[in-house]
């Protein structure tokens, strides 16, 4: 049944921008860094001379967290705008599928859009690396793919709060205050903490405890998923 | 005894202490085109939404198919189509791509898709985004849409709402075929009885959340007819010969006003007029318009 749900939500967000959202943002990150290391690039591979690639990946961490943040509230928001829009949750919800269904399957393509971003995130970063001249034998593959999935699992917190506001407001208004406010915030993030979420992500590549950080990015996700689903299921449907 | 499609017994619906609907009891025989007739605000979608799952009666028990709406609503809806007031539609895609987006869901076959738009008439659009559509195909596409899983029942909420006239005829049409065609029992909303009395066989009319009326359309019109007026050469004299006969009435512009009666004393009426000499011009039945009963209907004792 999801996956019916989720074949039909694949044709619905045709169209929609939210391909064009998934790729802008890790391209905007990488685009960044290469401005940053193409005007001070003497400067920047004398600094991180015994380990290039380390310094071009933390220089690219501190925005991912603001980047996830921003593209989990906008993906979510155009996803459940596409229902809003013209009501069609009347016509969704009364057609022979739960409601379970329906909201699982919309998780599931958030999470899988922002997936591509991650392997984005990750070829550009490899690519922008090569460009600079680092070298192919020291690339740091774990580590480049760390970098953007290892921080999605640690927001998964805030995708199933923004899913869950998102699908379930028609005034899109208060997720998407509540998705930038927290992205704003999350760039002071190394500040917080450690029980705060909006440092995971930074915790769950940084550490310490990066497994642990994963475990409950992961935990508190599935609670207020299941918080949403079960407000989603009891909902009335105007 | 008929089979009922829909049944619903003492379905109550409360917002905030402000019921919406009240102690409704629904009954839909399979086969039938049921209309559901009451002014806006009256209770019609929030009805409706109930019936399909889309909000949670307060009280009361909902049975489609003889089942029980709670625990087997997969199963109803499977067998169920729907259209809610306004059409939805994904306006960035083509009329396939909309239905392609249901079918998915529905897991029908694909020919179907084809099939439907035929059979409202859109086939020759099929390609073209949604969003450029007039009213009346969106709301014809909402219909296809509600065909696409070959339903057993359809409920079509105000389909004709804010269509032109010949919008509204085409739409009529297709509901008349819905029952002959395919079998398909037909609930259909309005705020029209004019509307619906060309299509329905049966009608429920339902007014500040309460049914105030439910029968078949043809005993909803036997209580329009309100007596008779008889033109004839002599008024007076053909008065008094009524009033002899039993009949009750008075006279109004030379014209007679009778009360209603039965056919056999119409007749009885007539022959002694015509066996006394009078020249009998008209006899013709005075009648509200439908239009008069459903607001008579309808406005009776409003609650303040």
């Amino acid at each position: 049944m999801m996956v019916r749900a989720l074949s039909a939500d694949w044709l619905k967000i045709r169209g929609k921008g939210i391909w064009f959202l998934a790729a802008l943002g890790p391209i905007g990150l990488v685009a960044m860094q290469g401005l940053n290391f193409g005007l001070r690039y003497d400067y920047l591979m004398k600094s991180y001379a015994d380990d290039p690639w380390g310094g071009l990946l933390e220089n690219v961490l501190f925005f991912v967290p603001i980047a996830l943040f921003l593209g989990i509230t906008l993906v979510c928001s155009l996803m459940a705008n596409v229902e809003h829009q013209l009501s069609s949750w009347k016509q969704l919800l009364a057609l022979p599928i739960s409601r379970t269904a329906v909201f699982s399957a919309k998780f599931v393509q958030a999470f899988l859009i922002l997936c591509v971003s991650c392997i984005l995130l990750t070829l550009g970063t490899a690519g922008l690396g090569l460009l600079l001249g680092m070298g192919v034998e020291q690339m740091p593959y774990l580590d480049l793919l760390r970098i953007g999935f290892v921080q999605l699992f640690a927001a998964l917190p805030m995708l199933a709060l923004q899913l869950w506001l998102s699908l379930t407001l028609k005034n899109q208004g208060l997720p998407v205050s509540i998705g930038i406010t927290a992205s704003v915030v999350s760039m002071f993030a190394f500040q917080f903490p450690n029980w705060m979420p909006l440092k995971w992500p930074l915790l769950a590549y940084m550490g310490p405890g990066e497994a642990k950080v994963i475990g409950a990015g992961l935990l508190l996700g599935v609670v207020i998923a299941c918080a949403g689903l079960i407000h989603f299921n009891r909902k009335d449907v105007d | 005894m008929t089979e009922l499609v829909i049944q619903t017994k003492g379905l109550y619906k409360t917002y905030k202490k402000r019921a919406a609907v009240e102690d409704l009891n629904l009954e839909i025989a399979r086969g039938d085109i049921y209309g559901f007739l009451g002014p806006n605000g009256a209770g019609k979608t929030t009805t409706i939404r109930m019936l399909l799952g889309l909000i949670q009666p307060t009280r009361g028990a909902i049975h489609l198919f003889g089942k029980d709406l709670k625990s087997e609503k997969m199963d109803i809806l499977r067998r169920t189509g729907s259209l809610v007031e306004y059409p939805s539609y994904y306006g960035h895609l083509t009329a396939v791509e909309n239905l392609e987006a249901i079918r998915r869901i529905t897991g029908s076959p694909k020919s179907r898709i084809a099939e439907v738009l035929e059979i409202v008439s859109l086939t020759k659009e099929a390609k073209r985004p949604v969003k450029g559509y007039s009213l009346g195909m969106k709301q014809r596409l909402g219909i296809a849409a509600a065909l696409l899983n070959n339903p057993e029942l359809l409920i079509l909420d105000e389909p004709t709402n804010g269509l032109d006239p010949s919008g509204i005829h085409e739409i009529r049409e297709l509901i008349k075929n819905m029952p002959r065609q395919y079998g398909i029992t037909v609930l259909v909303s309005s705020h029209l009885l004019g509307e619906v009395e060309q299509m329905a066989d049966k009608v429920g009319i339902i007014r500040e959340g309460r049914m105030v009326f439910q029968d078949s359309i043809d005993n909803l019109i036997r209580t329009a007819s309100s007596g008779f007026r008889l033109a004839v050469s002599e008024p007076e004299d053909a008065l008094q010969l009524a009033l002899d006969l039993g009949c009750e009435g008075t006279l109004r512009n030379h014209v007679l006003e009778l009360e209603s009666m039965q056919d056999a004393k119409v007749a009885l009426l007539v022959k002694r007029l015509v066996e006394n000499r009078h020249a009998v011009y008209r006899v013709e039945e005075k009648r509200k318009s439908l239009e008069d009963i459903f607001m008579q209907i309808v406005g009776e004792g409003s609650r303040p």
